[in-house]
């Protein structure tokens, strides 16, 4: 997940430590060595990972957009300058600003805030900023939580009894508060130094920053992974399963399906090697066949692998995390209960790869798939009865649909408890009976006053009459022989 | 949403007293076709519904949208109240579906005018729906068995819509009243039953529901906490088309969902049943889904930039957006970063169904954010599987994915000759089918247990690239291998190996080139019989990754180990002269009088009798790899299983005697160097004065050499 790094470049920043019998530190440089270390960091085993620094003081400035650039942004971090006051509200601003317009509000990023725990005085400084927080207008909302999904960690230029000794440390926990608990303060253990600064930064890299290494197995054959970015643990529902579900690192390949959808990536890492590695076997193959691979990532958690291209024709394994769950993916069906398509009775593929056993047909149909009856706007009523007339007038041509959509109507009409509705149809039918010209075929007289009867019959609610599975059935008539042959 | 949340549990409870069959008021006219054609003809009089049936159609309909949207876990027991009470299905999931609710409904009929209003109460149904509230579900069944000792956490919370037609506020009150108190009683009685769970928080929605061109005797009434456990709020609508949209905007707000609606969709139209005029109109049509779909508006907060409007009833708004003419590009399906299930706002009108049913044939929409700038943003799409519609959210902002590096800058990625076709084959074999709930096999396991055990199978010897194996590169081994990885053989299957063998050794006899890779060897690669050995070597390593699955796996093992042993004459006759193939006589005329027997040694070795042996065979197994430098290796397992079991011996089941024989004679025979005389010997008699027929004395070196 891409990271931001506000540093504060604030005039406290370049309050000298004192470090005995050495040149003279500024608190930004030990900052700087921090970053340094994490930058470092980030190219060797996060490559893949996009970073942007943010200076600010009483006003921000984005130094270097969104990168993979570490050296762009080791430069930028050399070229600090110095400016006024710290002003922390409008910074955390423009961070929500600059993720939203990069990555839009779902993806998940890191805000690293490194400070020297002097958060301004007056207007513009954090107390300044918790204290005001309830007393925003909508256009004014103080900028946490961010509407991202976020952990903001602090990392102070400075030791906790500094920060306690004012309302520092105080305002800072408000801060992750804000934030919804998401994130975490660091502070300086011993004298301010640079091993000190080193050993911070390297609880940040071992808590945020550590790679994701997993092994990838398909029964007896593996392959090492890292995976980009790192998979977060996921709770689904705090209140009946509480703990985070978290991938697992020993990945299992089950098998292979075919379908679609995605939200992470996988890629080998970049260990130099002639030796065969089983990722680079089965990209090809999927790639080549266009086939996914289902992955097994913990107890009731899946994801599914699969070759992307991008368009420069460079493809790489890909790998999706389903939401956990059995039944991620309701065409695919409960994960446990798909097996190897060998012990199915008849090949599901087909003996010629013709056919799939997927997708899973649900067991009722959704309304839109079933022609279900709906008359709550007047026009639904209206042409239910138009189609019964319109093919009443072209009987006997169009028994079957006409007892079909009369029958339809009828079980409707019977479940709304709308007999009044199956009187008048009646009604009309007989009507439309009288107005039959004489080259009328003599069945449609007979179909026509059959149906109307039925319906009377129906609409008194008798149970003989109305049953709801009940038919009404053609009349045979003499003549219907010949009319029984149309289409339905 | 929470699983246990309100929504768990909807109870409708549906007035069914005489009052309900009044009319609502409202009038359809139904005879339109023929007003405007035959004169002179009176039309029929309008219909119009009862507030019964008007109660139902909306009932039905706020199912028939959660049934779309929330196939399963989200429930309705539908209960109607007169004198008695009639509660037209369960909480079973099965009995989740409006056509089985359709069919319950015409059997109850419209409520009998007639019937005395003095025994005929909602009060019933309330009561009722209470009862019901406390009847476990088998989610909530399923979940507290599971979770044992926190099962505490099932939480058992359920909403109460009563469709009534109330005479007052005090008669509001009163039945109010009458759930919370029933809610005490029960929640009294559930705390002894396994089978009822207390009720932990209920919300009770009155909707009064009033003919047109009435006054209203109820007044409306927001949402008030009556107690730590129930809620009530009260709506006082007219029958027809206002209670429609009540129910609606009920529904959404109930189970979280939003409304979108896709606007330019182009339709053909016929103009009327007789002009048969085409032309294409845009079309309107609003679609219901889970409020996620929109997440990205409502966090970025420019919900009203999409194109968001409020409409009448003041509580819905619906985010516009505007079809995009239907193409599939599976880069798009790429940031796809959630599917949502839709239902149709409108559901049998015609726009309605010809988008549904466009949907369902197969295609997809792309649906496209209206905006005032140029720019145009792809942001959702619309999809069918297996018979369902979903709304697909798509990532329209820079992805983190992008420019990911090849996969051939990886780990392996220079290696060329990786088995792509074999393992796309592979992976068609292992392909994975649904399976019926119930089928278990008879070890207890799962079927996606079962898949990963075959995939343990088949991979227990699979050679990545092409110049690590030879066997996978031969057609002739195809069946055999196709049939070894199997969890059991039949005779038949057995008979198939058995032929493939022996297909093999013809194919040796005749000297058939074979498919060895001779990249990384010098020259022109292994000879001839070099390369039948790496066969059979290869060929016996996959058959012994089996031998453990069945009794017949053996039996293909052995029969390679009797075959292997090559007929020795011709071979002899073509070998003469040739130096280095030389100690390949002496293993051929020992093969020749042990040729029957050659397997029981083998069998032996797999019982693991000798450890030293083992060591060997794992030694082999990891020779077998690498087709640069299997040969002199590979000889020694071989030779020494050879020299040290005594023909005789070897023949018929083996004795502990035997078996402890061997043991110490191979310790000895560590402990000292073996005659040279002995090692060339057959069957213990050894040729004297071999140097004088031999050019030189190579072979004896180098025998000496294996055993040492």
């Amino acid at each position: 997940m891409p990271t931001v790094v506000l540093l504060d470049s604030s005039l406290s920043m370049t309050r000298p430590v004192s470090v005995e019998g050495s040149e003279e530190f500024q608190r930004k440089n030990l900052a700087v060595h921090g970053l340094t270390m994490l930058f470092e960091h980030m190219a060797t085993n996060y490559r893949l990972e996009f970073t942007s620094l943010v200076a600010f003081s009483s006003l921000w400035e984005l130094l270097v957009p969104f990168s993979r650039d570490y050296n762009t942004l080791q430069e930028a971090l050399n070229n600090l300058e110095d400016y006024d006051k710290t002003c922390l509200e409008a910074a955390l601003q423009g961070v929500s600003n600059v993720v939203q317009q990069e990555w839009g509000t779902s993806c998940p990023c890191q805000v690293v805030l490194v400070t020297d725990g002097a958060l301004g005085i007056g207007r513009g400084s954090l107390r300044h900023s918790l204290q005001t927080v309830k007393q925003r207008v909508d256009d004014k909302k103080f900028p946490l939580p961010f509407p991202f999904p976020s952990k903001l960690y602090v990392m102070c230029i400075a030791n906790a009894e500094e920060l306690q000794a004012t309302d520092s440390m105080d305002n800072l926990e408000q801060l992750i508060n804000l934030n919804g608990g998401e994130g975490q303060i660091y502070t300086m253990e011993g004298p301010l130094c640079l091993k000190s600064v080193q050993s911070m930064f390297g609880k940040l890299i071992d808590q945020a920053y550590s790679p994701f290494h997993a092994v990838l197995r398909c029964g007896n054959l593996t392959s090492d992974v890292q995976v980009f970015p790192r998979p977060e643990p996921v709770t689904i529902d705090e209140e009946v399963d509480p703990i985070p579900k978290t991938v697992q690192t020993e990945g299992d390949e089950i098998g292979t399906g075919a379908t679609d959808d995605t939200e992470e990536e996988t890629s080998t890492n970049q260990m130099a090697g002639k030796s065969p590695n089983f990722c680079v076997l089965l990209h090809g193959s999927l790639k080549v066949e266009g086939m996914v691979a289902l992955v097994q990532l913990g107890p009731d958690w899946f994801g599914m692998l699969y070759s992307q291209a991008d368009s420069k024709k460079k493809s790489n394994l890909m790998m999706s995390l389903f939401d956990p769950g059995s039944e991620p993916l309701p065409w695919l069906g409960r994960m446990s209960q798909l097996g190897p398509a060998s012990d199915a009775a008849e090949n599901p593929y087909g003996e010629d790869d013709s056919k799939s056993p997927f997708p899973i047909q649900p067991k009722h149909k959704r309304s839109y798939a079933q022609n279900v009856t709906v008359w709550i706007k007047a026009s639904g009523l209206q042409t239910d009865v138009q189609k019964i007339l319109r093919n009443a007038k072209k009987l006997p041509e169009k028994t079957q649909t006409f007892y079909k959509e009369l029958n339809r109507l009828r079980k409707a009409a019977l479940a709304f408890g709308f007999w009044e509705l199956l009187k008048s149809v009646a009604e009309l039918l007989e009507r439309e009976c009288t107005l039959l010209p004489d080259s009328a075929h003599p069945d449609a007289a007979f179909q026509l006053s059959h149906a109307a009867q039925q319906l009377k019959l129906a609409s008194s609610g008798d149970s003989k009459y109305a049953a709801f599975e009940q038919n009404i059935t053609p009349m045979l008539t003499d003549f219907s022989g010949g009319g029984g042959a149309d289409r339905i | 949403m929470r699983i246990f949340s309100v929504s768990h549990k909807t109870a409708f409870v549906v007035d069914h007293c005489p009052y309900m069959a009044e009319s609502s008021r409202q009038l359809i006219e139904c005879d339109m076709l023929t007003k405007s054609r035959s004169q002179g003809v009176i039309p029929l009089a309008p219909v119009s519904k009862s507030l019964w049936t008007c109660a139902i159609e909306c009932s039905m309909e706020y199912c028939r949208i959660l049934y779309d949207v929330y196939p399963t876990k989200k429930l309705v027991n539908y209960i109607v109240s007169d004198s008695e009470v009639h509660i037209l299905n369960s909480w079973k999931q099965e009995n989740q579906n409006t056509q089985e609710l359709m069919t319950a409904l015409a059997a109850v009929g419209p409520p009998n005018p007639r019937q005395d209003p003095e025994c005929c109460s909602v009060l019933h149904g309330l009561v009722a729906a209470v009862e019901s509230l406390c009847k476990i579900t088998e989610y909530q069944h399923e979940s507290r068995t599971t979770l044992m000792d926190t099962a505490d956490r099932v939480a058992n919370r359920g909403r109460i819509i009563c469709l009534t037609n109330a005479k007052s506020d005090t008669h509001v009150r009163m039945l109010e009243d009458c759930v919370l108190e029933t809610i005490q009683e029960q929640n009294k009685r559930a705390a002894g039953s396994d089978r009822l769970m207390p009720i932990q928080q209920c919300e009770l929605v009155l909707v009064h529901i009033y003919p047109q061109g009435e006054e209203t005797l109820v007044s409306d009434r927001q949402k008030k906490e009556l107690s730590s456990v129930l809620s009530s709020e009260v709506h006082s609508v007219r029958a027809g088309r206002y209670l429609a949209g009540k129910l609606n905007v009920l529904v959404q707000q109930h189970f979280d969902l939003a409304s979108t609606t896709i606007t330019n969709i182009p339709m053909k139209v016929r103009l009327t049943e007789e002009q048969h005029a085409n032309t294409s109109a845009n079309y309107d049509v609003e679609l219901l889904h889970h409020r996620d779909a929109h997440i990205e508006f409502i966090k970025s907060g420019d919900l009203h930039m999409a194109g968001s409007t409020s409409r009448d009833s003041g509580l819905k708004e619906t985010v516009t957006l505007k079809w995009c003419t239907p193409r599939t590009n599976s880069v798009e399906l790429h940031y796809c970063t959630g599917a949502y299930r839709i239902s149709p706002v409108d559901v049998n009108s015609r726009p309605s169904s010809c988008l549904t049913n466009f949907l369902l044939n197969g295609r997809s929409v792309l649906l496209e954010q209206p905006r005032k700038s140029g720019s145009k943003v792809i942001s959702h799409m619309l999809s069918s599987h297996g018979g369902e519609i979903f709304l697909h959210v798509l990532n329209s902002t820079r992805s983190t994915l992008e420019d990911p590096p090849s996969i051939s800058e990886g780990c392996g990625g220079r290696v060329t000759d990786y088995r792509i076709t074999d393992f796309g084959e592979f992976m068609r074999e292992n392909r994975l089918t649904p399976f019926p709930e119930s089928m278990v096999d008879a070890a207890c396991r799962t079927p996606v247990e079962r898949a990963k055990f075959q995939l343990e199978r088949h991979t227990r010897y699979w050679p990545m690239i092409i110049s690590q194996t030879t066997i996978f590169n031969m057609q002739a081994v195809v069946p055999l291998a196709n049939l070894i990885v199997k969890d059991t053989l039949t005779d038949e299957d057995v008979l198939t190996c058995q032929k493939t063998v022996y297909n093999l050794v013809d194919m040796e006899r005749k000297s058939d080139p074979l498919p060895i890779s001779t990249a990384g060897s010098r020259g022109k690669g292994p000879k001839r019989d070099e390369q039948y050995r790496i066969m059979w070597n290869e060929l016996e390593t996959l058959v012994k990754a089996h031998v453990g699955t069945s009794e017949r796996h053996q039996r293909v093992l052995d029969c390679i180990s009797a075959c292997r042993s090559k007929p020795p004459e011709e071979e002899e006759r073509k070998k003469r002269g040739r130096k280095r193939e030389d100690k390949e006589d002496k293993t051929e005329k020992n093969g020749k009088d042990t040729e029957e027997k050659g397997w029981t040694t083998d069998s032996e070795r797999l019982k693991g009798v000798m450890e030293r042996e083992k060591d060997e065979q794992s030694e082999c197994e990891i020779i077998k790899d690498s087709p640069d430098s299997p040969e002199p290796l590979n000889k020694k397992p071989r030779l020494a299983t050879e020299e040290q079991q005594p023909p005789e011996k070897s023949k018929g089941p083996v004795s502990l005697l035997t078996l402890w024989t061997n043991r110490i004679t191979q310790a000895n025979s560590r402990k000292h160097q073996e005659f040279a005389g002995r090692l060339s010997s057959v069957n213990s008699k050894a040729e004297l004065y071999q140097h004088l027929k031999e050019e030189n004395g190579m072979d004896v070196h180098e025998n000496g050499k294996a055993t040492r």
